[in-house]
């Protein structure tokens, strides 16, 4: 049982993920890019996963892209309501820190994009670990780049790794998939998750436990008030 | 004159990855040696690499219903270092500017299970 939740794609690359193991994916699209009409196709999708075999089951979810603070809560409060997954676009440490303190959201996709750190910091490690926001580890960044970038990437997934097992924030590896080219097993990940210095059982978890959890934080989330109370039906 | 085989407890254990290949291009077995080789020094290094022992046994045509270009092979590897090996050949991207991905299958202590079991599994 594996999840895959940064794919950017259509129909062809879940069937594809389906075959290469993965239980549930989470199909992606940029909230820059959003209007009804994709949402209507990826409802499609999500639909046909539900019913067909050769699907796995499908998430929706939008990769919010802001370049303020002020912008991105705007776009939270307004994706809240449609997405399954919201995901915060990191990279500048403005809005990576705007994200690990707000509840809502569920993933921050690379932090340590365009930098030499990993955008990560024991304050940062601490917030992301008391809100359950995820760290998510792209493995797309590791397979396009070479040589010298690809040991910066390798030594920023090494940053987290390390600031995880110290601060035990949820952490989360994806494949950030635009193509059938570049998904890998489940299982290759793990073995290439080792590279960084992750053990195999907090592999293991970033790719079960972590989107199991926001999977069932989603479903509950419209009951709940404030956190620790709930609306029961 | 040969050296004389070494007995089974002095040899080297070896286990062996099945794999496929999906490319945009079709691939021959040349280009899948030349590729490993070069995913495994860069990524490994020399010092690293020379630990492997890689040695590519068989490749297979395969048909995929929706891929064109497909290639299921053996690879054999020492048995301590199928883990570096199974990084190696999955950090593969690209071949002379052409998308390629491997993905391994699975691992057998013989070339005829990893065969049965993963390359021609009966349904």
């Amino acid at each position: 049982m594996f999840y895959d939740f940064h794919v950017h794609g259509n129909g062809k690359l879940a069937k594809e993920a389906k075959r290469l193991g993965y239980h549930a994916i989470c199909l992606v699209f940029h909230s820059n890019n959003y209007n009804q009409e994709i949402l209507e196709i990826y409802r499609k999708v999500k639909k046909n996963g539900s019913v067909n075999s050769e699907y796995p089951s499908i998430s929706i979810g939008v990769e919010i892209l802001s370049k303020t603070t002020e912008d991105l809560k705007k776009n939270i409060k307004e994706i809240r309501k449609i997405a399954d997954v919201l995901i915060v676009h990191g990279g500048n440490i403005k809005i990576n820190r705007a994200a690990c303190r707000d509840p809502r959201v569920d993933i921050i996709a690379h932090p340590y994009k365009n930098r030499t750190d990993c955008g990560i910091n024991h304050v940062l490690a601490r917030e992301a670990a008391k809100n359950e926001v995820a760290i998510e580890i792209n493995m797309n960044n590791l397979l396009k780049s070479k040589l010298s970038i690809r040991s910066r990437v390798l030594s920023q997934y090494r940053q987290i790794t390390k600031l995880q097992r110290k601060f035990k924030f949820p952490i989360i590896i994806t494949t950030g998939a635009h193509s059938i080219y570049d998904l890998r097993t489940p299982k290759d990940i793990i073995v290439l998750s080792g590279s960084f210095g992750m053990a195999e059982k907090d592999a293991f978890d970033a790719l079960y436990v972590t989107p199991r959890n926001i999977i069932e934080r989603s479903k509950i989330r419209e009951d709940v008030i404030v956190n620790g109370a709930k609306i029961i039906r | 004159m040969k050296l004389k085989i070494l007995p089974p407890s002095l040899r080297e254990k070896k286990r062996y990855i099945a794999f496929e290949v999906i490319s945009e291009e079709p691939l021959s077995r040349d280009d899948l040696i030349s590729l490993i080789w070069k995913s495994s020094l860069a990524f490994c290094g020399e010092s690293q690499t020379s630990k492997f022992n890689i040695w590519v046994m068989k490749v297979w045509k395969y048909q995929l219903e929706e891929h064109e270009n497909v290639l299921r092979g053996i690879l054999k590897c020492t048995r301590e270092e199928v883990n570096p090996v199974r990084a190696t050949m999955s950090i593969i991207a690209k071949f002379k500017g052409k998308r390629v991905v491997f993905h391994t299958l699975g691992i057998s202590g013989t070339i005829r299970s990893a065969t049965k079991k993963f390359i021609k599994p009966k349904e």
